[in-house]
């Protein structure tokens, strides 16, 4: 019995050991409290201490921006709306901006959300095309955005105010 | 008078808020570009493109539009999801090796590259590194259900953030 306990401690101290060697660590804390919020979760975007999702729950699907420091979503007054579907998701490294591809009544459309306002506002692309997919830089300031254009992907840079 | 004053300005806000536009550069002959990744900095721009019919990730400054080499990352493919720190000293992308993608990671810095199996033992669909990199974000797939796991680097790689070194490699021409 005593015999099996050593075996089985160390091939546990092996495993353990080995995926530390590794460098690389689960955080089960965030892990455990994303599993718990939401049925399913996509679109992961890393800020500094912020990680923006899309979590689902009870069949909707809704922009979450998670507090790393405490596991704790934030309020993010206006940006989910009933009648639209998010495609691509972007936080700022500050976690002050997101930038969201949507599709809301046939259309696709470009948003920028502002925390410290609270507002959703709709950036045109100029020449017109359809956007699939968004990035922001750490200060949120710079916007690339890929863009359906004739018939080929391009990618736009887009510098906020 | 004071009325169209107010239109004026009003005219003027809505044009600064909107931002200005211009197209990421790239080449002559440019191939369709999908994906954007922007350091943190905003000085770099990771992008996925066809190469030779192997959607490939390439990096390019922002300003002049120079194409950076990668030393780990011209097989693998197909590449997707790439992701970069804030002086985009490490690119992560996702990549294929027999039938399994894997998370590559790599330190432009050191030339080293990090390949990751994520502890779950699942396959990544996307990622997400954090601008220090000390933290990586991966969705994954789970009985039919979407995942997102976060796991620490910080045991793996330097931190990377606003004031670390700039990892300058040298252009080449654009294609």
């Amino acid at each position: 019995m005593r015999k099996r306990f050593i075996t089985t401690a160390s091939l546990l101290c092996f495993v353990v050991l080995g995926c530390s060697q590794n460098g690389i660590r689960p955080m089960t804390r965030v892990g455990a409290s994303l599993r718990r919020s939401a049925e399913s979760r996509r679109l992961p975007s890393m800020g500094q201490r912020w990680l923006a999702s899309l979590a689902s729950l009870n069949g909707r699907e809704r922009v979450e921006l998670i507090d790393l420091n405490n596991d704790t979503p934030v309020p993010l007054t206006g940006i989910n709306q009933a009648d639209s579907q998010t495609i691509s998701l972007s936080v700022s490294g500050d976690g002050q901006r997101i930038a969201l591809v949507r599709q809301r009544e046939e259309r696709t459309e470009l948003m920028l959300y502002r925390r410290t306002a609270s507002a959703l506002q709709r950036l045109p692309i100029n020449p017109p095309g359809v956007p699939r997919s968004v990035s922001l830089n750490g200060n949120g300031r710079l916007l690339a955005v890929q863009v359906s254009r004739k018939g080929r992907w391009d990618v736009d840079l887009i510098r906020l105010p | 008078m004071t009325r169209r004053l107010l239109l004026v300005l009003l005219a003027v806000g809505v044009v600064a808020c909107e931002g200005r536009a211009t197209r990421a550069p790239s080449g002559f002959l440019a191939p369709q570009q999908q994906d954007p990744a922007l350091s943190g900095d905003g000085r770099l721009l990771a992008v996925i493109e066809d190469q030779n019919g192997r959607p490939t990730v390439q990096l390019r400054n922002v300003q002049g539009g120079g194409s950076l080499r990668l030393r780990h990352l011209s097989r693998h493919q197909p590449h997707s999801s790439p992701s970069l720190s804030w002086n985009g000293r490490y690119l992560a992308v996702i990549t294929q090796r027999g039938n399994h993608r894997l998370v590559l990671i790599e330190d432009r810095l050191s030339g080293k590259a990090h390949p990751l199996r994520l502890p779950s033992g699942r396959d990544p669909v996307r990622v997400s590194l954090a601008p220090d990199a000390g933290k990586l974000a991966i969705q994954t797939a789970d009985q039919g259900r979407w995942r997102v796991e976060v796991i620490d680097l910080s045991r793996l790689l330097e931190p990377d953030g606003p004031g670390g070194p700039r990892r300058t490699t040298p252009s080449e021409p654009s294609r």
